[in-house]
């Protein structure tokens, strides 16, 4: 990986770039041949897409991307050819064209500047404690269940 | 089978101050409610203040959203109230969206969307809102679509039902709508709404259903603060303590005033004071009540006309331990918000400060700032609604003190400008007479419910240490008139001692 090493643990308050990166941290693990930082990027993609439409819906979900990958843009001109095509999979369209063009390493770190992005638009709608646990939903159970300082299990 | 077969419905604290009592004791677990009324009524709010009242991570509340305010939208809003606990959000709180299967016009796939997510997590609640726009998608026009609409109610209900879910469906319907099949699938309705009388807006609830529990009847008001809603019950007429305390008196701790009536106010009674301005109504009541501090009382002031900061600083000027007895939460000094109150309103909040205190007496001064603070709407039935307060408020035990202000400070022809003596016990006026050329200060006890008291006029003062009952006015006749004259002079046809002739040379 390019990238700096992703946190094993979550701080109780994670900046936007370290909730990225604990999101993105599953999906670097998987031991593929030629599984490389942008693909593990655009799984994390997918999955808090998908997550996050469960609960905002598929078209509150796209605007908060469609935003993000606008911010994202203004430091990372290289994702001008991203798309994003709701309801269909998959959701990011065109990164293999970047990656062609700008490496696996600048599309990732383009990748993971729209995910922070979208997170911190995030955190400015609903606050961040929020934010975050609700983004967390996205993670496999068995990641939670490793480290999940977030949640506040509610009396019974 | 016995009586003792049957199951037990275990109601649910909703969470909502108040709203138990309207229920009749909670909500009936299980139940499936419709909760009705008008964009901005508060359905949405109510709705979560239940969901963070019951939900744990084991029984989850499921708030499926469906088109109208997004979801962002409404976290945003909703975290803002005191109840909202963002880190239940996403586990004991779930939100799922269901705009696209709303949308698709599909009831069977937004059916099987709500039962597959019951399935999976088992919630306690699960609310659907607005329910409203469902079925406006299923129902655009036509008989066909409203018996997809009819029979998509009956499967919902009857899931949640198998599955142990208190429900909760929320949608804008006007009145003349009661005809909709929800409304008479639903165990439950509640209708919020806001009412409009001049510039004043009032809300109220109503439960116009509970399936087997007896609500309260009634329309009851309602406030929306930062901890959500309050529900303010209209409390029925209560029966007074058949027994008055036996006979106790309490000292209004005024010189004098004690004598003239009989040894002081009966315990349990509702005092009211009138008078003009000037005449001392607030002083009076300050000294009631700083003379049940003294003797190891609480007590409960009710102020409407001003802040109870410049309230205290008048009332600590001549009882400087009243400033710390506020401290040590033996005096309590409420403000009620004035021009959109409810009687009800007003009522709770006296009664929970009677109640958390153990108050022996309470003051509100005055009634003529008490209706004027009252949302227009209630101005109509003020005396009904005091009527109740009163009753209420001497049920418990307490010692009411009331004042009003006369605008006429000089007739005796009407005894309070509110007419609400008749539910008052013991009734006390106050007025200027001119007396020997001054502008002097008179009071009476008018009544006294089953006690002896003095029939006389008499003379009083305002002094440094509060108000001070003085001479009797026995020797003139004439008071009411307001410029009374001496008996004896009369009877001579002179002018009073003490008094000026024509000329300016004194007798």
């Amino acid at each position: 990986m390019a990238r700096d090493s992703m946190p094993a643990m979550l701080p109780e308050t994670p900046t936007p770039r370290e909730l990225a990166r604990y999101l993105i941290g599953p999906e670097t693990a998987e031991d593929s041949p030629g599984h490389t930082a942008q693909l593990a990027t655009l799984a994390t993609f997918e999955r808090v897409y998908r997550d996050l439409s469960r609960w905002v819906g598929s078209g509150g979900c796209h605007a908060l991307f469609t935003r993000a990958l606008a911010e994202a843009r203004i430091v990372h001109p290289l994702l001008g050819g991203v798309q994003l095509q709701a309801r269909s999979q998959p959701y990011l369209q065109g990164t293999a064209e970047i990656v062609d063009t700008h490496g696996g390493p600048a599309t990732a770190e383009a990748l993971e500047a729209m995910l922070v992005a979208m997170i911190e638009l995030l955190n400015r709608l609903i606050g961040a404690d929020m934010a975050a646990t609700l983004i967390l939903k996205s993670l496999p159970q068995s990641t939670r269940d490793a480290g999940f300082p977030n949640e506040k299990r509610a009396e019974a | 089978m016995t009586g003792n077969d049957r199951a037990v419905i275990r109601n649910l604290a909703t969470g909502v101050p108040g709203l138990d009592a309207v229920l009749g004791g909670g909500l009936p677990e299980y139940s499936f409610n419709l909760v009705a009324g008008g964009p901005g009524s508060g359905k949405t709010t109510l709705a979560h203040q239940v969901m963070f009242a019951n939900a744990t991570v084991e029984r989850p509340s499921l708030y499926f959203t469906v088109l109208g305010e997004p979801t962002l939208k409404m976290l945003r809003y909703q975290r803002q109230f005191s109840f909202f606990d963002p880190s239940v959000a996403g586990s004991a709180i779930q939100f799922i969206n269901l705009s696209q299967e709303v949308m698709d016009g599909d009831l069977d796939e937004v059916l099987q969307r709500i039962i597959g997510e019951v399935e999976k997590t088992t919630p306690g609640i699960v609310v659907v809102d607005s329910f409203r726009t469902i079925g406006d998608r299923a129902a655009p026009s036509g008989q066909a679509a409203t018996t997809s609409l009819d029979s998509f109610i009956q499967r919902l209900a009857l899931h949640l039902t198998s599955w142990e879910v208190t429900s909760f469906l929320l949608g804008e319907y006007a009145e003349q709508e009661q005809r909709s099949p929800v409304f008479t699938v639903a165990d439950g309705i509640l209708w919020l709404a806001q009412a409009i009388d001049r510039n004043s807006v009032v809300r109220k609830l109503q439960v116009i259903k509970t399936r087997g529990q007896a609500q309260m009847p009634g329309l009851h008001t309602f406030r929306i603060t930062n901890d959500g809603l309050q529900i303010f019950p209209r409390i029925p007429e209560r029966k007074r303590p058949q027994e008055r305390l036996k006979g106790k008196r309490l000292s209004t701790g005024v010189p004098g005033m004690d004598e003239i009536m009989g040894g002081g106010i009966i315990a349990g009674d509702a005092v009211i004071l009138t008078g003009p301005a000037g005449s001392g109504k607030s002083t009076i009541v300050t000294q009631f009540v700083a003379e049940g501090l003294r003797q190891g009382e609480t007590a409960v002031v009710a102020v409407f006309e001003e802040y109870p900061e410049n309230y205290l600083a008048q009332a600590t000027r001549r009882n400087p331990m009243l400033g710390e007895m506020v401290r040590d939460d033996k005096l309590r000094i409420i403000y009620l918000r004035p021009l959109d109150l409810s009687v009800d309103e007003a009522l709770a909040a006296i009664l929970d400060a009677v109640r958390e205190l153990k108050a022996m007496r309470v003051v509100i001064d005055s009634l003529s700032g008490f209706e004027v603070a009252l949302a227009p709407t209630f101005r109509d039935d003020f005396r009904e609604s005091l009527y109740r307060l009163v009753g209420t408020l001497t049920a418990t035990g307490v010692t009411v003190f009331m004042t009003a202000e006369i605008v006429d400070g000089f007739s005796f022809g009407r005894f309070t400008s509110e007419k609400v003596s008749f539910l008052t016990d013991e009734i006390i006026i106050q007025r200027y007479v001119e007396l020997e050329g001054q502008l002097r200060r008179v009071m009476a006890v008018v009544k006294m419910r089953g006690s002896d008291h003095s029939r006389d006029f008499f003379l009083y003062d305002l002094t440094a240490d509060g108000v001070v009952v003085g001479a009797t006015l026995q020797d003139y006749h004439g008071i009411i008139t307001g410029v009374p004259t001496h008996r004896e002079e009369s009877a001579k046809n002179l002018p009073l001692p003490g008094a000026l002739d024509r000329t300016g040379t004194q007798d």
